[in-house]
Formats: structure tokens, sequence, C-alpha cells
């Protein structure tokens, strides 16, 4: 299920009216977020939200004008959660392993791994799942590529990292051009 | 102790071994990209381990919450604050760590 909203680059497709209706909603979406976050915070204190409407509602319009509506998928956020759970538990056992082995067996390398997701958003949110993921670390992150740091460049990263950017592109309601990556 | 305190207990041990683990690798992988790996990767997995164990603890959903909430903002800080030392020791020029 992809909700339709849009980001800067596509904002040309939408009539004014669309793009309010579009603003709306994300807003109200990012306020039902906002109330949820002051409940957990304020453990669901009656009296809080005196406060707690106010500073909703002012969040609210700070982050819609800072961040505009961008497309995301329901399905796309729900099936990410156990991948990037399994990818980071696997992450952190193989950096241990080669922390806790008397022969340290790492041999590190650079290479660059050029995307298909478009700029903005998902690439900086790829760049960061990356730096979690078993054995990479994002290092750079250039104009149309991420240079990333490999524990051991014996390993195939590049499909790999090409499984991750398609995880993230479903995330954001994003297809993705078929081939890519590469060196 | 119920059931769910033992499972408190492995989750903690397990979530400190990695922690251990991370230090461990701070301590002897070779350079500063490496030892960004330990660090970000085993801590992420210490923390969530840990913030796992405490959450079977808590006494309202909205402890719970906070723990995840804290477990998601130390993971956001973690990789981004990896991919700035990084990105900075790439621009300063400290050459990679080959074997």
């Amino acid at each position: 299920m992809t909700v339709c909203t849009y980001d800067r680059r596509q904002s040309l497709k939408f009539t004014p009216r669309e793009s309010v209706i579009i603003h709306f909603r994300s807003g109200g979406l990012r306020a039902v977020l906002f109330t949820l976050l002051w409940w957990i915070l304020t453990d669901g204190a009656t009296d809080s939200w005196l406060v707690g409407a106010p500073v909703v509602l002012f969040a609210t319009l700070v982050s819609v004008a800072l961040l505009p509506p961008f497309s995301w998928s329901l399905m796309g956020i729900v099936r990410f959660i156990p991948f990037f759970l399994w990818c980071s538990l696997r992450g952190g056992m193989d950096v241990a392993r080669c922390a806790l082995h008397p022969r340290l067996p790492i041999s590190p390398g650079l290479f660059d791994y050029i995307f298909r997701l478009p700029p903005g958003l998902p690439r900086v949110f790829m760049a960061n799942i990356v730096s979690l993921l078993p054995g990479t670390l994002s290092a750079e992150l250039g104009a149309n590529y991420l240079q990333v740091h490999v524990l051991d460049e014996r390993k195939d990263f590049l499909s790999e990292l090409e499984k991750v950017e398609q995880r993230v592109a479903a995330m954001f309601g994003i297809s993705l051009p078929p081939s890519g990556g590469g060196e | 102790m119920m059931l769910g305190d033992y499972l408190t207990v492995v989750l903690l041990i397990a979530g400190s071994i990695f922690f251990l683990a991370g230090t461990l690798g701070l301590l002897r992988f070779p350079d500063v990209y490496t030892r960004l790996h330990a660090l970000t990767k085993a801590d992420n997995v210490g923390l969530g381990l840990m913030v796992a164990g405490l959450a079977l603890q808590a006494e309202s959903w909205t402890v719970v919450g906070k723990l995840l909430m804290i477990w998601l903002l130390v993971l956001l800080a973690g990789a981004s604050v990896a991919h700035l030392v990084a990105a900075a020791a790439r621009q300063r020029g400290i050459k990679l760590w080959k074997r």
C-alpha cells in the first residue's frame, strides 16, 4: 500500500489544491505520532496535555515546514523491521567474532556503490542503515555514490548492498531501475 | 523468579557481552575505520538486547515506548556519528589499514 504524497522533486506534478490536501494529510499523521510521543514521555499524565497539545501542534507545523511530505509505504516499513533486526544481529555477531578472534581475521577495503535511489532522504537513510549492517560502514556520501568501508573485502558486498537498497526503496514506495550498483 | 526474569537476565548478559566485544574491538582493531565498525555494530546489538531485557520488566507501555525511543535515538546518533567520523577521516587523508 503506497500512500500518495510527494517529495520536492516531483512537486510540479501536483496542482496547488492537491498539494494542500497532501500537506494536511501528512501533517495529520505526524500530529498523531507526536501525540503518541508526548503520551510516552509523560506517562500519559492527563494534566500534562495543557502543555502537550500546543507542543504537538507546534512540532507538527515545524516538521511539515522543515521536512515536506514524502512518499512512503506501510508494507515496506513493516517488512523492513525484521530484515533490519536480523541484519544488525548478524552485524554485531560478525564484528564481535572478529574482535574476539586471536588472529583478527579482517581484510578491510573501500569501494564505491553507485546509488539507484533518488537523492535526499532515501540516500541518507540508506547511508545510516549501511553502517549498522554486517561488515559495512558508510564513509562518504558522494553526488551519486556511497563510499563504503568494508571489514572484509573478500565477501560479496555488492549483492548485499543491492538488497538493502531494494528494501529502502520499498519503504519509501520507490521503484528502482533494474540493474545498477557496481564498483 | 519468573520465566520473564530469567529471560531478562539472559538478554542483559548477552547485551553486555556485545558491549565487551565492541570495546575489545575498539582497542584491538588497527585503524579509525575498523574501530568504527566495532563500535557501531556491537553497541547497537548490545543496547538492543539490554532494551529488550528491560522492556520485559516494564510496568507500563509508556516505559516500553521510552526504552524503544532510547534505542532508536542511539541507533540514529551512532550511525550518523560513525559516518561523520569516517567522512572526516577520509577528508584528512587518513589511510586505511590493509592486511
